[in-house]
């Protein structure tokens, strides 16, 4: 081995000594030992990679998007394909049961309202991590454009074609495994933030053809639908701002 | 239970999977959403994982794959023939100067490097990772990854030469929003 090939290797070699044990460094470990350029090129390799690594280390991530993982978290409800449940005779017994009180109670259950919560929970922690964007496509800049004019009310029908859209480059966060799409605007210096998710993807969705305003997460939100879309807007500076544009 | 454990778990990793994504999509928003989708991805499908001490390299693996499917699915693919040599063991800046830089200025440079060595080098420099499970991660032979990481940390010097000397080259600042969004 000579002290090229050596240096290709130990480029492999992390800074925090980890690799010490690892049987692929221990000949050109041995070599930077041995011969007095190549161990001076070693130090100052491992030297700068301890700087660069410690840089990196030193990168925060924004703020608030651990609370906003952990809040997607507990609004995804995990898949059942993991786990035979189904083998054990006392829990499908107490599966049967529970069946049976859930076909009682099933028409009182408000599965409409909880996915709508859900969809306004996650709309809100998603507007508090994520920063303002836009300049994706003319069709998004062409209802960036729209929500932005201060002539415009909002809480009605909006021009979204939601395929077009999500073609263009539209930002999209993914919600129980489908997509809606997330458009910022501005009005009078306050950003805000509109997610459009199609009734299609969710059937459990219903909405008020009128706006209806809540609070929600330390923000305020607009939640209002039409045939195809439902909309929610939340904005981080109050309620007062919120109701201006509708 | 189960929510005390995610909790862990997005503690224990969040952070150094918001530093690849940034490697990875240039863009800060970008990389906040990628983490959050791969936690995301998590939650629903994560609890089957049988070995919890392979949590770690399925969230890398995962957020790795979640960009390239946001990127094909955007149509920008680097191809390995554009690329153009690197000089072999270009000058750098001291040890001490780098280290005296600002931590913005030294992520900078490494998202000039190019990414198909941006993605191997990013974890050697998280250090969670030996060579071999980056391999693994990256679904590349081991020679490969030594021979991006030998180029990629040619690059970044070169990089953070130029950065020195105060010839700041295509800076991308972190808020930058990329062209597309992903998912």
């Amino acid at each position: 081995m000579n002290n090229e090939e050596a240096k290709f290797i130990l480029h492999g070699y992390r800074p925090n000594g980890r690799d010490t044990t690892d049987a692929t460094f221990c000949a050109a470990l041995d070599q930077a030992r041995l011969d007095a350029d190549l161990g001076q090129w070693f130090a100052g390799a491992r030297a700068f990679d301890a700087a660069i690594s410690a840089k990196l280390s030193a990168a925060p991530p924004p703020a608030g998007l651990r609370e906003a993982i952990l809040a997607g978290g507990r609004l995804t409800e995990p898949s059942s394909t993991a786990s035979s449940w189904w083998h054990s005779r006392g829990l499908l017994a107490a599966a049967a049961g529970v069946a049976v009180l859930l076909a009682l109670s099933v028409g009182f259950w408000p599965k409409t309202a909880a996915a709508r919560e859900a969809l306004q929970d996650f709309a809100v922690a998603d507007a508090k991590h994520s920063g303002t964007h836009g300049g994706e496509g003319a069709d998004t800049d062409a209802l960036q454009a729209m929500l932005s004019n201060p002539q415009v009310r909002l809480g009605r029908d909006l021009p979204v074609n939601f395929a077009a859209l999500r073609k263009a480059g539209c930002r999209t966060v993914t919600f129980r495994e489908r997509e809606v799409l997330e458009v910022c605007f501005n009005r009078d210096g306050v950003w805000f933030h509109c997610y459009i998710a199609q009734r299609a993807d969710f059937a459990a969705l219903a909405a008020s053809a009128a706006p209806v305003l809540s609070e929600r997460g330390g923000a305020s939100l607009a939640a209002w639908g039409d045939a195809a879309h439902y909309f929610v807007v939340v904005s981080k500076a109050g309620r007062a701002p919120l109701e201006k544009i509708l | 239970m189960a929510s005390e454990i995610f909790s862990q778990l997005v503690d224990a990793h969040y952070a150094p999977l918001y530093r690849f994504a940034l490697s990875l999509t240039k863009s800060a928003s970008d990389a906040g959403d990628l983490t959050q989708q791969t936690f995301f991805i998590w939650a629903k499908q994560g609890h089957s994982l049988r070995d919890a001490g392979k949590a770690k390299s399925w969230l890398f693996t995962t957020l790795y794959r979640e960009f390239l499917r946001a990127r094909r699915r955007a149509g920008r693919v680097t191809a390995l023939e554009d690329l153009s040599p690197v000089e072999a063991d270009p000058p750098a800046p001291a040890v001490d100067v780098v280290a005296g830089m600002d931590a913005s200025l030294v992520l900078e440079a490494l998202l000039e490097v190019d990414e198909i060595y941006r993605a191997p080098l990013t974890l050697f420099y998280l250090q969670e990772f030996s060579y071999r499970e980056i391999a693994e991660l990256l679904e590349v032979p081991i020679g490969t990854v030594m021979s991006r990481l030998s180029r990629g940390k040619a690059q970044l010097r070169a990089s953070l030469a130029r950065k020195e000397t105060g010839g700041r080259g295509k800076v991308v600042p972190f808020n930058q929003t990329s062209a597309r969004k992903l998912s």
